[in-house]
């Protein structure tokens, strides 16, 4: 470029004064840069301009600086977003001013590598809240079930002591009620020590039995409770051994009875009793 | 009001920057003249120009970050403030073309040579340079700097050529620093 024709070219003195079109205005930006005669040129019409300014100076009015002070004073408590200078308007046949506001470059290319930066920024922290959320997420689940299987046993729990509470309140009712008999069966000659007890209403013929301490049957053998009538027995039902045997158990009704006595029969119990196996036997009082 | 003492350029940056309300007071003092002529100049009405003027120190206050020393004096880019603002509401206002240059003849402070020279340059002499500019040649300077004109409405205005309106307007400015190199 001839530097010297370009600077005598006017093109300098329209550039300063906003009379250049933008490509013209972009070729001048670069030979400002590449040349320092051309931003001595540029340099000095510009102080030319300004000397020519400063003729034209006024004292603005005296309370105008108050009024500024004290606007910058409410601006500094409350901090105002930064707006960016406004650029004349330039209407399609205009040429735009010769803007000297530095301004900070921003390529649409630019832009879209900054939209493409942070959106990767957010994909990122989407896929890492996505895995925090997901573990969590997990976590909440077995912590739940376990909180369900808890629960379940809890409900199971209750159940069964509600059972066993409604089973002593039984007891507890029969033990209270006048109408039934207690009958202390001990253990016959062969069976010293061994003991069961059988609670009776003679009335309403409910026939319990409580085996306190009776041996463990042999696997196909089983206990049987007979009522005692003028020396015949009656079968009075089978009874369990064990843990229900910890609780009164009912047996069959039973009408009239002298006496009550238990022997070991073949399991579900015999039409009539293998006597020499009595373990236990006791009569009704009065 | 007027500071005892002066800051140089880059400590008035500085401060500016730094948010020194010291410092801006200083500023006022010392170039709102300048630019509340410019703001008269462009709007002709002293009511305006005072709003402008406001406006104008509240954004170099804002802006004083964007402001980069390596394209310019800060100065210049408060006169570059100034005048985009100041044009901007001349727009605003929806004054027309027509508008404009009756704004240009009726600125009888200018065309009469009765100038209204801020005192600190008046004893310079610089108000003799005004009087021997043609009023074509500050008339296109005016046209350009003060009014944001294009070169087809300087060309509508004057009557020239719209070929003509660079030459002329270098020829206006080169008689600009012919005149001020006198002073």
């Amino acid at each position: 470029m001839d530097v010297q024709r370009y600077i005598s070219s006017g093109i300098i003195e329209n550039h300063v004064i906003g009379l250049v079109s933008e490509a013209e205005s972009r070729e001048m930006e670069t030979a400002i840069q590449q040349h320092p005669e051309v931003k001595a040129a540029v340099d000095a019409v510009q102080q030319d301009l300004e000397k020519y300014v400063m003729m034209l100076a006024k004292k603005p009015p005296v309370n105008l600086k108050k009024q500024i002070l004290d606007r910058l004073k409410e601006n500094t408590a409350v901090e105002e977003p930064l707006t960016p200078i406004p650029q004349p308007v330039a209407s399609v046949e205009e040429i735009p001013v010769t803007d000297y506001t530095p301004k900070v470059p921003v390529s649409p290319l630019r832009i879209w590598q900054y939209a493409a930066a942070a959106a990767f920024t957010l994909l990122v922290a989407s896929a890492v809240m996505n895995i925090a959320y997901y573990t969590k997420y997990n976590d909440t689940q077995s912590q739940y079930a376990s909180l369900q299987d808890n629960q379940a046993s809890f409900a199971s729990e209750k159940d069964s002591l509600s059972a066993q509470l409604r089973h002593a309140q039984e007891e507890l009712t029969m033990m209270k009620d006048p109408a039934f008999k207690w009958i202390k069966m001990l253990g016959t000659p062969k069976h010293q020590g061994i003991v069961a007890t059988i609670c009776w209403d003679p009335q309403s013929k409910a026939t319990y039995i409580l085996a306190q301490k009776l041996p463990e049957p042999p696997p196909d053998m089983q206990y049987q409770l007979w009522a005692i009538v003028n020396g015949k027995c009656i079968d009075a039902g089978v009874f369990a051994t064990g843990e229900p045997a910890k609780a009164m158990q009912k047996v069959k009704d039973v009408t009239t009875a002298q006496a009550f006595a238990v022997t070991l029969e073949k399991k579900g119990g015999s039409p009539s009793p293998t006597l020499d196996q009595m373990f236990v036997a006791g009569k009704v009082a009065g | 009001m007027e500071s005892a003492f002066t800051y140089t350029e880059s400590e008035l940056i500085q401060g500016l920057k730094a948010k020194d309300q010291k410092v801006f007071s200083y500023l006022y003092d010392r170039y709102s003249p300048a630019l509340y002529g410019v703001a008269l100049k462009v709007l002709n009405d002293e009511s305006n120009a005072s709003d402008c003027l406001q406006e104008v120190f509240m954004k170099i206050w804002r802006n004083i970050d964007r402001y980069d020393e390596s394209k310019g004096r800060l100065f210049t880019w408060m006169l570059n403030i100034t005048r985009n603002t100041a044009i901007d509401t001349l727009r605003s206002k929806a004054h027309k073309m027509d508008q404009k240059i009756q704004d240009i003849g009726d600125d009888v402070h200018l065309y009469t040579g009765n100038l209204a020279v801020h005192p600190s340059v008046d004893h310079l002499g610089l108000s003799k340079v005004l009087e021997k500019l043609t009023k074509e040649q500050r008339i296109i300077i005016d046209l350009a700097y003060y009014k944001g004109c294009t070169q087809e409405e300087i060309s509508r205005v004057l009557e020239i050529p719209l070929g003509t309106v660079k030459t002329r307007m270098r020829n206006a400015i080169i008689q600009l620093r012919n005149l001020l190199k006198l002073v």
